[in-house]
Formats: structure tokens, C-alpha cells, sequence
């Protein structure tokens, strides 16, 4: 078993030294560059916490409406296919792709979802 | 494969380049390359002309391609031919000098401008107190740009306009997703809603067509100059419009539609008060569903660009992480108009 702090933890003790110690002492556009670096760092800590279950869960409800198995990458080509050639305008298929995107934004941006809900 | 250029060179080889042209001595000092800018670079230099028309210190730009210059829609030369037809026109621009198409001078074609004092960045100009009547400067600016007449100012190089600009903009961007890796069934979505809800076609515009908040300065709450005219060339004017309100440019500033720096009353007024149309808010709708998708696409491309290899860069690999929130936009603005 690995040892605590984890990996996640390391990440962000270590953001929270990028941003709180490192930033403030940088010129304006190596701080433009840290912040970038601490954001990225902030987008791979979620997605540690999330795991495999969003990805698990986009592959469930895609084979679902799709009535077919595959991975990911597959299930999204048919999917982006059959909006293009036909399948367009059906709730169940908007409702999939709007549970997806908010899975992706709750890792990408967060605050996205809180600023105006 | 150019060479980059030192703060050295340029101000040495355009002091001798611009004695050349103002037929007296001018001495270019203090060359400091400003910041942003992967495709171009740009340099502040202060020129000190010893006599003639021009006499006096002048604040400049030169502005040129990078070294690593990827080919984009527009030159350098018809960036310039751009700013000058804008400039006639009273849209506030920093006012163009003159362009150099030979690459004798700085192994690179290049063009000088005027040197305009202010802020571009979004993320800094939303959390400034917002002065009144920047919203209004901003409308009118691009009603201004809109009067231009493509086919009479200069500007053939943007060759003919497109008969139904938001079908050839759908047609585009079906054709970017289609080379890259990943399927995007969110973007496919909005561009299939588009297709079923595109507007009748209006008689097209020059549009600048990427007029946002982060592409103008402002300096003292005033509009100084509109920047980044790459992108320009015909559309339906509704489509800057939109642009510019979408919400994927309000820097988190939702509360101010107008770009996260004025209302979207605001901004459409000064608009009407200088075109003298009414703007059509069913259109602006449409558009800004256009905008999400647009944005997404390209944010898809510049992820591939870092992906791929051609370009690492920790801004591009950031890009893709912005897909997500422009889907979910998109996702949530074709809802209620379901058809």
C-alpha cells in the first residue's frame, strides 16, 4: 500500500504553495504562466478524485442509447454520426450528451456549474 | 526556418530602413517585445525623426509574423489594409503606418503602427469599475466597421462574400471536426440545430469576426483600439454582434451581457444609433448558439495542435479544457427551441 499523503494530496499541497507563495513574487506574465500551471494542476486533482466512474458512466448511457457496446472513442464517433445523419433533436439523446457535459465541466471547471445554477 | 529577431537588430535595421523612407536620419530605440502573440510578434519601438513631415518622437508598433508562423487566413499586408480601411472609417485602430513586404529588412514582412496606451485583457478589464458609455463607444465601433465596403476600400483579398454565411460556416466547421481524433457529438449537436434554424440570409458585411472583450483596449474607461483583425472578412453582421455578447466571452462576468464590461441594451443601442437598423434579437439568439459552437471548434483544434505534437504548449492543452463548458452552452441554448 502507498503511503499517505497520496498522489492527489501531494498535488495539492503543492498547488497550494504554487499559488500561494511562488505566484506573488513572479512578473506579470510568468504569473499568467503559473496560474495556467495551477489550474492545470487543479483539473488533474479532480479528475484523480473522479477516476474511471464519469468514463464508466458516459460508456453506459452512450451503448444505451446507441443499443451497442464498444469503448469510448467508438461510442462517440456513432453517436456524433448519428446526430449528423439523422438522429437530431431527440430528448433522450440531448439529455445524454447534457449529463456528460456536466460531468466533464464538474473536472474542467467547476465553478461553471455553481456560477448559475 | 526565420531566425528570431534580437531587440538589437530591429532597432538597428529599421533606424536605417526608416532614414530610407522619411528621407532624413531616424534613430528607432527601445525595442521591447510585448507579450502574447504566437503567430505574431509584436514590438514597441520609440522612432526619433530628425526632420521632414514626420519630425519628432513617435510612439510605435512593428508588428510581424513569429518565427514559427503558421499561415492564417491574413497577411500582414492585408492586416494593415484592414486597419486603414477601419481607420477612415473612425473606428478607433492604432493608426497604421505603412507596411513592408520585403524581407530584406527583418527577414520577415512587417507593419508599423501607432503605439495605443491601455488594457486588453478580458479577465482584467471585467473586474475594473466600468465606465459609462464604453458599451455604447463599443456598438458604434462596430457599426463603423460594418459600413466598410469590402469591395470598394481596399480589401478584395477577401474575395467574394458568401451567399449564405451561416451555411458556409456550418459547412466549415462539419469539415474541421472531421479531421480530428475524437468525435464531438455536443458540437455535431449545436451545428445540426443550426443548420435546422439558420436564418434567412441578409446582404453580408465586412465583420471583423473576432470582436470580443480581450481584442480592444481600453484606456482611462475608453474604447483606444480594436485589435486582432486576423480573423476579419465577410458574414452576417449579426455574427459580431453575438460574438461579442456571447457568454463564453463575459470573462465570468455573466451578470454584464455586453462582453462582461456593459448590458446588452447598452451595446445594441450604440449599435443602432450609428447603423440606423434595428438589430434583430432572434438573430443575435441564433448566433450566439454560432459563437459556442465556433469557439468550441477552434478550442478542439488548438487542443489537437498540442496533442499532436505540432505545437506543445501548456495554453493549448488548457484549450481543451474549456470544450466541456462551451458544450454544456450549447447543450443548454438548443434546449427550449427544440424542434
Amino acid at each position: 500500500m502507498r503511503d499517505r499523503p497520496s498522489g492527489a494530496e501531494l498535488l495539492d499541497i503543492a498547488r497550494e504553495v504554487l499559488r500561494d507563495k511562488i505566484t506573488p513574487d513572479l512578473s506579470p506574465e510568468r504569473r499568467y504562466d503559473a496560474l495556467m500551471v495551477a489550474n492545470a494542476m487543479a483539473i488533474v486533482l479532480r479528475q484523480m478524485e473522479t477516476g474511471e466512474q464519469g468514463q464508466k458512466d458516459e460508456r453506459q448511457a452512450l451503448s444505451r442509447i446507441l443499443g451497442m457496446e464498444g469503448d469510448l472513442e467508438t461510442l462517440n464517433r456513432e453517436l456524433a454520426n448519428r446526430i449528423r445523419f439523422g438522429d437530431a433533436g431527440n430528448p433522450a439523446t440531448w439529455k445524454v450528451l447534457h449529463d456528460v457535459a456536466v460531468a466533464k465541466v464538474a473536472e474542467s471547471n467547476p465553478r461553471y456549474l455553481s456560477a448559475d445554477e | 526556418m526565420v531566425m528570431g529577431l534580437t531587440a538589437q537588430d530591429i532597432t538597428e535595421r529599421l533606424s536605417i530602413y526608416l532614414s530610407g523612407v522619411a528621407g532624413c536620419s531616424v534613430n528607432v530605440g527601445n525595442a521591447q517585445k510585448l507579450s502574447g502573440g504566437a503567430i505574431q510578434e509584436n514590438w514597441a519601438v520609440d522612432a526619433d525623426v530628425s526632420s521632414g513631415d514626420w519630425a519628432g518622437q513617435h510612439k510605435l508598433v512593428m508588428r510581424c509574423d513569429a518565427p514559427s508562423g503558421v499561415a492564417t487566413s491574413h497577411t500582414r499586408a492585408e492586416e494593415f489594409a484592414l486597419l486603414k480601411a477601419a481607420h477612415e472609417v473612425g473606428v478607433e485602430v492604432p493608426i497604421p503606418c505603412f507596411v513592408c513586404e520585403e524581407t530584406d529588412v527583418l527577414g520577415r514582412r512587417f507593419f508599423i503602427m501607432h503605439r495605443v496606451s491601455g488594457i486588453a485583457a478580458g479577465h482584467k478589464l471585467v473586474r475594473q469599475e466600468i465606465s459609462k458609455g464604453l458599451g455604447r463607444e463599443l456598438g458604434k465601433n462596430l457599426a463603423r466597421i460594418h459600413s466598410i465596403d469590402p469591395l470598394q476600400d481596399g480589401l478584395a483579398f477577401l474575395g467574394q462574400p458568401p451567399e449564405y454565411p451561416a451555411l458556409s460556416a456550418i459547412t466549415t466547421y462539419f469539415k474541421y471536426l472531421d479531421v480530428l481524433e475524437q468525435a464531438h457529438p455536443a458540437i455535431e449537436w449545436g451545428l445540426n440545430w443550426l443548420s435546422d434554424h439558420a436564418p434567412e440570409p441578409v446582404k453580408p458585411v465586412l465583420c471583423h469576426r473576432d470582436y470580443r472583450t480581450g481584442n480592444y483596449m481600453v484606456d482611462a474607461g475608453k474604447l483606444t483600439a480594436v485589435l486582432d483583425w486576423e480573423f476579419a472578412g465577410w458574414s452576417d453582421p449579426t455574427e459580431d454582434i453575438a460574438w461579442f455578447c456571447a457568454k463564453c466571452w463575459r470573462f465570468g462576468a455573466n451578470e454584464r451581457e455586453g462582453g462582461g464590461v456593459t448590458s446588452r441594451e447598452e451595446f445594441y443601442q450604440g449599435y443602432e444609433e450609428e447603423s440606423g437598423h434595428t438589430l434583430d434579437r432572434d438573430g443575435i439568439y441564433y448566433w450566439e448558439v454560432m459563437a459556442h459552437v465556433r469557439w468550441a471548434v477552434i478550442a478542439c483544434q488548438q487542443a489537437a495542435r498540442h496533442v499532436s505534437g505540432e505545437e506543445r504548449s501548456l495554453e493549448l492543452a488548457l484549450t481543451a479544457h474549456v470544450v466541456p463548458e462551451l458544450e454544456l452552452e450549447i447543450l443548454r441554448l438548443t434546449e427550449r427551441t427544440n424542434a
